[in-house]
């Protein structure tokens, strides 16, 4: 019978199916669309006279003979060196996932366990630098990083990057800290650790959801960055997002669009990778209050 | 093996006063029970022997050895925490065993002292579970077997049992009971609970807004309390106390009239407790209309209003009357206790 009204199509079940059914579809058409408009060439995918082009990919197979070619992405990967930029990327993202991880644990630890007044006001003071354009970060310094001849080069970028990111991560570890009893600490502090092996043994294992939580934000941050990047780099050391725009901007060449889409394809995917592979923990993450002392 | 000697501690922050000029010496392998009302500073005492909070003035002694300025670690001190504070991803056995493995213990006699102190709390079929999936009394289990596990000089627990379901905590009571006795170590254990420390302490500390009211054994405390505040705590129920006053001999209230006492003159409290009395035909030192009665299944209470106080007293457990009906009671005089209305202070019996 329980079974029965369950699997009984109500017209209200019917309707939140189709919300969610049409959510689902105006919300992934784009990454779709993109996709598939990556094996088209230029004529086919932006085409004026008739979108259907797009579909069908008449210019594509006029082209290339094939209705589908990976022309977008030889372009970008082989003629123009994406793979730098995308080496470029993966140094800025790792380094400012690190350094701002590891000082956010140690940081967002202290703050935790302080019992101190300054505390509050530095959590306060990281809010409204985490409120500020990022831009700031970078005008206000950029004549400074010209004169000490930092300018270009991917440490000041990742320094920056850093900066604009430690007090979210600050903030953010802060609060899964304070979600863990401080009795664990003193626990293993009476247990015989110090307080820093009481940290490495009993409350990072713990956190470990919170910090990976806190790290994938970080790795987005860095990896979608624009602001930064097309400000303090120069072309040799060009990150992922700033290469994509500027294959954009080129619309003279006919094709070059085209490594643009391809290259957005090619950047999205490590994303899906990372957020399948993490999703447990992040899942978890999410719901850290949950420790029971 | 380990003496304590708290040489007039105290604790402070700012102007706030946790714990004041506490002193006591804790003899080797004594039990003593720290109890008093929430925000008494007994955890904080307990903290302070612990390492885990700073003295603000006084010597913290173990074994004759000034402790002060030890990390918690240097201490050799086990504690059992409210919370249990278990590592919630290691099973029990990693839980047991991680006071061994942090103190370095030769990792070749790990297995039999975690299997011994599992033995000792009755976990032995528990050992690969997580703390998730254990319940409340098994946790505790779990907390006290780590603190058992090393053999450590002095075992603190704060308010161990006060999770636990009361069915739970007269059997855990017991097996606390069972174990200090069987390992003979300094113990000292917090606890709001009266009975708790009736039940487990060679002696009871009790504690007042971080001042001191009373140290002695249960019978002490019990039969001679300190002051007025010692009385209301101890027993169940509390001891009665009536305000009144006291002019010759002899005590006067509202609906009562106790001659026969050896006190000075002024305002008094006298007290008696609800065994010691007796309900009576006629004639008792106190008679007043009955406010509520209550069956207890061994006994009745019956209790009475004597200027604001309730004054309970055990009758036979066939006694019945009706509310508003006079009552009369009658105390032996030997079973009186007197204090200071004032200050509190005993002033005779």
């Amino acid at each position: 019978m329980a079974r029965k009204a369950e699997t009984r199509m109500t017209p209200l079940k019917l309707f939140s199916f189709t919300m969610v059914g049409l959510w689902l579809l105006i919300a992934a058409f784009p990454f779709l669309w993109t996709f598939w408009g990556s094996f088209k060439v230029q004529a086919d995918f932006l085409s004026k006279a008739d979108w259907m082009n797009a579909v069908r990919g008449t210019n594509t197979l006029e082209q290339t003979g094939s209705t589908f070619t990976g022309q977008g992405y030889y372009g970008a990967w082989v003629t123009e060196d994406f793979w730098f930029n995308f080496k470029n990327t993966s140094i800025v993202v790792f380094f400012t996932v690190v350094i701002s991880l590891t000082f956010g644990t140690l940081g967002g630890y202290a703050l935790a366990r302080s019992g101190f007044r300054y505390a509050f006001w530095i959590l306060m003071a990281a809010l409204v630098f985490r409120a500020m354009p990022h831009i700031t970060l970078v005008s206000g310094y950029l004549l400074w990083f010209f004169e000490w001849n930092v300018w270009g080069i991917l440490p000041t970028t990742i320094i920056v990057l850093v900066a604009i990111n430690q007090p979210f991560t600050l903030w953010m570890l802060h609060s899964f800290f304070k979600n863990i009893p401080k009795d664990m600490d003193e626990s293993a502090m009476v247990d015989g650790c110090t307080r820093f092996q009481a940290f490495r043994h009993v409350i990072v294992p713990v956190m470990w959801p919170g910090v990976i939580t806190t790290g994938l934000f970080s790795f987005l941050l860095a990896y979608n960055d624009f602001t930064v990047a097309v400000m303090l780099l120069s072309e040799e050391n060009e990150t992922i997002i700033p290469a994509i725009n500027s294959f954009m901007g080129t619309t003279q060449v006919e094709g070059k669009v085209m490594y643009a889409v391809a290259a957005v394809v090619s950047a999205t995917a490590p994303l899906f990778v990372l957020i399948l592979f993490f999703q447990r923990q992040i899942v978890s993450g999410l719901t850290a209050g949950a420790v029971k002392g | 093996m380990a003496e304590i000697q708290l040489r007039n501690i105290g604790k402070r922050w700012g102007s706030f006063i946790g714990v004041d000029n506490f002193d006591l010496k804790i003899a080797d392998k004594e039990f003593l029970v720290l109890l008093g009302p929430s925000g008494c500073g007994k955890t904080t005492t307990m903290r302070m022997i612990a390492g885990l909070e700073d003295a603000s003035e006084g010597d913290i002694l173990i074994d004759g050895l000034r402790v002060n300025e030890m990390e918690p670690k240097d201490r050799d001190v086990a504690m059992v925490f409210q919370s249990y504070a278990l590592y919630p991803n290691m099973n029990v056995y990693e839980n047991i065993r991680f006071p061994l493995k942090v103190r370095g213990v030769d990792p070749n006699i790990h297995d039999e002292k975690v299997r011994r102190a599992s033995a000792m709390v009755e976990l032995d079929d528990f050992l690969h579970r997580k703390p998730a999936e254990l319940s409340g009394g098994q946790r505790q289990r779990v907390a006290l077997a780590r603190a058992i596990v090393r053999e450590p000089n002095v075992f603190l627990m704060d308010e161990p049992l006060s999770n636990l379901d009361a069915k739970l905590r007269v059997s855990t009571r017991a097996q606390i009971k069972n174990l200090s006795h069987e390992l003979a170590v300094t113990t000292i254990y917090v606890t709001h609970d009266q009975i708790e420390a009736m039940t487990l302490a060679d002696r009871v500390v009790i504690m007042k807004q971080g001042v001191v009211q009373q140290v002695g054994s249960p019978v002490e405390i019990y039969d001679s309390p300190a002051n007025a505040f010692v009385a209301s705590f101890i027993g169940n129920p509390a001891m009665n106390l009536m305000d009144g006053d006291m002019s010759g001999g002899t005590f006067r209230a509202q609906h009562v009239d106790v001659p026969g006492l050896s006190a000075p003159d002024g305002k008094v409290t006298l007290g008696f407790r609800a065994e010691d009395a007796n309900v009576v035909e006629i004639g008792g030192q106190i008679n007043a209309p009955i406010y509520t009665m209550e069956l207890l299944g061994d006994a009745t209470m019956v209790s009475v209003r004597i200027g604001g106080a309730l004054v309970s007293v055990k009758a036979d457990k066939s006694y019945r009357a009706e509310i508003g009906e006079i009552v009369s009671i009658n105390v032996a005089p030997e079973h009186f206790h007197l204090f200071d209305q004032k200050s509190g202070a005993r002033i005779g019996n």
